[in-house]
């Protein structure tokens, strides 16, 4: 299928309830970048944070390295050869809903089949107990393959609250 | 098709400046907003503070955490219980003459019915040691639908200074 | 005026891109239209340098005309430092592992007013799983001109086969 306008949105998943995951599948490879962009705090568990994986590939394929500030000290950290990419790295996210937080992660050259895949995410959570505001660069080692799922779930078995919406943009290039 | 990223308003201060950028009756028909603010301070320092608030409101229920770069040295910073976000600093009197600030900012769902988060990058340049960029997380922790965005700075935006609202649509 | 519907023209417009098939020691947007408000490169490119410093220069200028700062996380700790009347622009940094690509999203605001410097925000960076970078970078360019050509270089290597760079108009009117 051609890429449509060269930002477009491929697909919106809105929770009519409390979910511990979401997966956007069949993502279209016409599209250079994604974006995906999601505002939610956690239903269940202080403390869970977002993830994500591709391909449902639950292998220690991923590592990233993050830039953070919690409104107290700059910090900054890796993990490698883990089972996902982290979307907040420092702290959680907490059940309050009236301090929610926000990603905005880019996902570059998803579709093509010759290198690993590399993420780079915006998290901004002003949260009192869990607060952050992130830049997290990720990636993803299997054997070079085209981004055609994406999981975003929380740790800890935190759940996504009622009425998150979830939204992956598809950036075209001339 | 539908169009996914579109100008909503822009602004242009003038000759005479301005106190404050104003978007206001913005349609609750997109999903996310999206500001892209080149800016300068008439304030006779380096540089000022650069805020943002929401519908007017200048109650006390906005929150930030910021993790900055302030004259070559990185620290974080937050503050809860708020009459704004403080969204960094734009580029006063004293700077480099004709820098401007880059900021970029952005509101998820802002017209939702839940706690309203805002990402907010920024950057200002001045061709010397004074120096301040900023990746800051806000929050305005009021359910209302956002209709309107205030930008202020410590003085008065001078001439030339941009901003520019675009809404994100979804579907 | 404000826009509020479904009529309303899109501001993000794709204006060129290009994918190397080859090293190349630098990759340059040229001819950029001033139909646009401001720009966005979008970057996924390896270096032939380990954690080597991502640099541009705008329209073609050598000169030391470039203010640049950057706030950055190595992966163990984060550092600030900066550089004034520079003859390069900061964007941060890209390495040289085997498959790994760094990223960055770059915005150019104003880019065709002639009454401002230009000012370059970036967000960039890589993991290789044991090493990166997370990396905000500034610079000015400090000239009034407005912006017809973006270069971008890592400075101790070339780009390597695969790098992709994407430029996008966005509308301001």
């Amino acid at each position: 299928m051609a890429a449509g306008s060269t930002y477009t949105p491929l697909a919106t998943s809105t929770l009519g309830s409390a979910a511990a995951s979401v997966t956007f599948s069949s993502i279209s490879s016409s599209y250079t970048d994604l974006i995906l962009i999601f505002n939610c705090y956690n239903a269940t568990v202080d403390g869970g944070s977002p993830f994500i994986r591709f391909n449902s590939d639950t292998t220690t394929n991923y590592s990233y390295t993050w830039l953070s500030g919690d409104g107290t000290s700059a910090t900054s950290g890796r993990d490698t050869a883990k089972a996902q990419i982290a979307l907040n790295a420092v702290t959680g996210w907490d059940t309050t809903s009236t301090q929610p937080g926000m990603n905005i992660v880019h996902i570059m050259n998803y579709a093509n089949t010759t290198t690993y895949k590399t993420v780079l995410n915006r998290t901004s959570l002003a949260n009192a107990t869990y607060p952050g505001t992130e830049a997290i660069v990720g990636l993803w080692r299997k054997t070079p393959e085209a981004i055609n799922t994406i999981l975003i779930s929380l740790t800890a078995g935190g759940t996504f609250a009622t009425g998150t919406t979830f939204t992956l943009y598809g950036i075209a290039a001339a | 098709m539908a169009n996914t990223y579109t100008l909503i308003a822009s602004s242009t201060v003038g000759l005479l400046g301005a106190a404050s950028i104003d978007f206001t009756s913005i349609p609750s028909t997109y999903t996310d907003l999206l500001l892209k603010v080149s800016a300068r301070d008439s304030t006779a320092a380096s540089r000022g503070a650069f805020s943002i608030r929401f519908n007017g409101s200048s109650a006390f229920n906005y929150s930030m955490k910021e993790l900055r770069d302030v004259d070559g040295t990185a620290s974080s910073t937050g503050v809860t219980g708020q009459s704004e976000i403080d969204g960094g600093r734009t580029v006063g009197t004293t700077a480099t003459a004709s820098t401007f600030g880059n900021v970029e900012i952005y509101v998820p769902n802002y017209a939702g019915s839940t706690a309203k988060s805002a990402s907010i990058d920024n950057v200002l340049e001045n061709n010397s040691t004074t120096y301040y960029s900023n990746l800051t997380a806000g929050l305005w922790s009021l359910t209302n639908a956002i209709t309107q965005v205030t930008l202020t700075c410590t003085g008065s935006f001078v001439q030339y200074s941009t901003a520019y609202l675009y809404g994100i649509k979804n579907s | 005026m404000l826009n509020g519907g479904a009529g309303a023209a899109t501001s993000f417009d794709s204006i060129a891109t290009t994918t190397l098939s080859t090293t190349a020691s630098s990759m340059t947007f040229s001819s950029i239209p001033s139909t646009y408000t401001h720009l966005q490169v979008r970057v996924f490119a390896r270096s032939g340098a380990s954690a080597d410093d991502f640099r541009f220069q705008l329209n073609g200028d050598t000169g030391s005309n470039y203010s640049r700062h950057g706030l950055y996380g190595t992966g163990s700790a984060v550092a600030a430092n900066g550089v004034t009347s520079s003859g390069v622009g900061n964007l941060g940094v890209i390495d040289n592992t085997a498959s790994v690509f760094s990223v960055a999203v770059i915005d150019i605001l104003d880019y065709t007013n002639t009454n401002k410097y230009t000012t370059v925000r970036t967000l960039n960076g890589y993991d290789a799983n044991g090493s990166g970078y997370a990396f905000l970078a500034s610079t000015a360019w400090m000239n009034t001109a407005a912006v017809t050509s973006i270069t971008l270089f890592p400075s101790g290597s070339s780009f390597q086969q695969y790098s992709s760079f994407a430029l996008y108009g966005i509308k301001g009117a």
